[in-house]
């Protein structure tokens, strides 16, 4: 199948090789969540929401002296073209949930919340009630959980799910070291492409999975399958490092608004 | 770092934009602290604490159409709950009893990014109890004819696989959850499918059927589903001789007593649903529930027509 054409150089959606898809991301679409962002790339949906930092639920899992990252990432049952029923530990979820996972501990300052101390509020003012001060100090391990849910799954849902993760971290207010963005990158039909969709995807060529911290261009998520000679490797992976970047731009550009949206409705 | 995130913690009221005060930390610290003699004090005034009067429901809002990918989709916000429903088809032999009629599956569920109740691992508690009580509404309120889903009698006849996620939870779940089970269901475009050689039924896409305009289509006029009657309802909860309707999740927290009433457009019970709780109710209150329930789903009937034209412009 020709997934480049050979006469006018368009891929099967229209686009051209270094093209990306239509990137969207909106951020604070779960209210109850401390942090939440949607983000589409093309017609991959994801929605990412973040509960924390918050006391840690499984004492056996702390660490000492850092905050507990967790994450899960889910499919729902229509997001692909055939309704399938997803048991909720299978082994893709749980992989992916990892990849993220350690993706973005790379980028959060988990060494900023070691145990703290949590005092509970001191009630004051009501007459019946001066004689009872909660005054409990506590010390606390913390975690922060990472939920990522696919609404439509369109190819690149690895990547879109880090590229909403970074966006909801950033709406809860957890201290980030860089934002991560993340990027696909394939060769098909001798022609290294950006972003693939999934038709592409399961074409059964190479499929290069790139995750940087924008600002130093550092790695910490590459991912790659099939079979690919080194040079065009290096073509390949370069690409997707450039739609990384484009990506972390739109999202700087995303999180701007929203602080000057905030600043307007504070008055300042 | 809570203070700062937009989503913030409590819903209306309290300290908000303005910054917070020596008067506003305390209001917060009683509302979290004694929450029933917090609630009693705007409840004396027939007023909660977002303003709304007790028998008001929060802004509900319906959009059609959120995921292209399935047959028939629909997002409803009431006040921060967000559901998101989905409706796939797929094709299967109808069984011996009933050759034809297709069926429906209805699951409910609540993912983890809805509630900082939910864990991964650890469904919530709640949820297979809506699932059931949907499924249960649906089912017998007669909304779907299952005569109408099936495609070749004896041979070939849909499945209506209808998934609903729960995105926001803020009370009134499942209220939230049947109308976007109906806005699907309203929206739901039937595939055009025809036989191949082999005697299978398959999909027939846009562009094949211009391109050789004799496949014969099998179900060429039913690409709609007409409903019967629809099923609406009004989740309310109660407290001493107090009616609220429409719940957010800390009304539902603190006053445990709760009444769903489900009727269909012709004005007929559908369901009732009083799960014990330590309120008990007289059937002057049954009446009142009722009535409300009446007034929510003229609302509600209005709310779903303006979707259904903003969709079709």
């Amino acid at each position: 199948m020709e997934y480049v054409d050979s006469l006018t150089g368009f891929r099967l959606d229209g686009r051209r090789p270094n093209d990306m898809r239509q990137i969207r991301g909106e951020i604070g679409v779960v209210a109850k969540a401390d942090g939440s962002a949607l983000f589409e790339m093309g017609n991959t949906k994801v929605i990412a929401a973040i509960y924390g930092p918050r006391e840690v639920q499984n004492k056996g899992q702390q660490a000492n002296n850092q905050a507990l990252v967790r994450c899960e990432y889910s499919m729902a049952n229509f997001s692909t073209g055939d309704r399938t029923r997803r048991p909720k530990g299978d082994r893709r979820s749980t992989e992916i949930s990892l990849v993220i996972r350690q993706t973005m501990e790379a980028c959060i300052l988990t060494h900023l919340m070691p145990h703290s101390q949590v005092i509970l509020i001191e009630f004051l003012v009501h007459i019946l009630l001066k004689f009872f001060m909660y005054f409990l100090p506590k010390i606390c391990f913390l975690q922060i959980d990472i939920f990522v849910q696919v609404l439509q799954a369109d190819g690149g849902t690895r990547s879109a799910c880090i590229n909403a993760a970074t966006l909801a971290l950033a709406d809860a207010g957890i201290p980030m070291r860089d934002i991560v963005t993340s990027c696909s990158a394939g060769y098909l039909s001798s022609t290294p492409l950006l972003d693939l969709n999934y038709i592409e995807d399961s074409a059964g060529g190479p499929d290069v999975t790139v995750g940087i911290l924008a600002k130093t261009d550092k790695v910490t998520l590459l991912q790659m399958d099939a079979k690919l000679p080194m040079d065009i490797f290096e073509n390949v992976m370069q690409l997707a490092i450039e739609g990384c970047k484009a990506i972390a731009h739109y999202i700087r550009g995303v999180l701007l608004e929203n602080t000057k949206q905030l600043e307007c409705r504070r008055g300042i | 770092m809570a203070a700062a995130s937009t989503a913030g913690g409590s819903g209306g009221g309290g300290g908000g934009a303005g910054g917070f005060g020596a008067g506003d930390m305390e209001v917060e610290a009683y509302r979290r602290l004694f929450p029933l003699p917090f609630y009693e004090r705007y409840l004396q005034n027939y007023v909660r604490p977002d303003a709304r009067p007790l028998h008001r429901a929060r802004d509900t809002s319906v959009a059609l159409g959120p995921i292209a990918s399935a047959h028939g989709s629909s997002s409803v916000k009431i006040g921060d709950t967000t559901m998101l429903a989905a409706v796939k088809l797929e094709v299967m032999t109808p069984s011996a009893e009933a050759p034809d009629e297709g069926s429906l599956a209805i699951e409910f569920h609540m993912p983890p990014i809805c509630s900082p109740t939910v864990r991964p691992g650890r469904p919530a508690d709640v949820a297979p109890v809506i699932s059931k009580q949907l499924s249960d509404v649906i089912t017998s309120s007669g909304m779907i004819d299952l005569k109408e889903l099936s495609l070749i009698s004896g041979k070939a006849a849909w499945t209506a696989y209808l998934d609903i996620y729960c995105l926001n939870s803020d009370g009134s779940l499942f209220d939230a959850a049947l109308l976007s089970a109906i806005a699907a269901f309203s929206h739901l475009q039937i595939p055009l499918v025809s036989l191949n050689d082999d005697g299978r039924v398959i999909a027939v896409s846009g562009e094949q059927l211009e391109n050789n305009s004799t496949i014969e289509l099998v179900n060429k006029e039913k690409r709609k589903l007409s409903f019967q009657s629809i099923p609406f309802s009004l989740t309310c909860v109660l407290h001493n001789k107090y009616i609220l309707a429409d719940p957010t999740a800390e009304e539902e927290s603190i006053m445990e007593t709760f009444i769903t009433v489900v009727l269909d457009s012709m004005g007929r019970l559908v369901s009732f649903y009083k799960p014990g709780g330590s309120v008990l109710v007289h059937s002057s209150t049954i009446k009142d529930c009722i009535s409300l329930t009446k007034q929510r789903m003229e609302e509600l009937q209005n709310i779903l027509e303006d979707s259904t034209s903003a969709m079709e412009e």
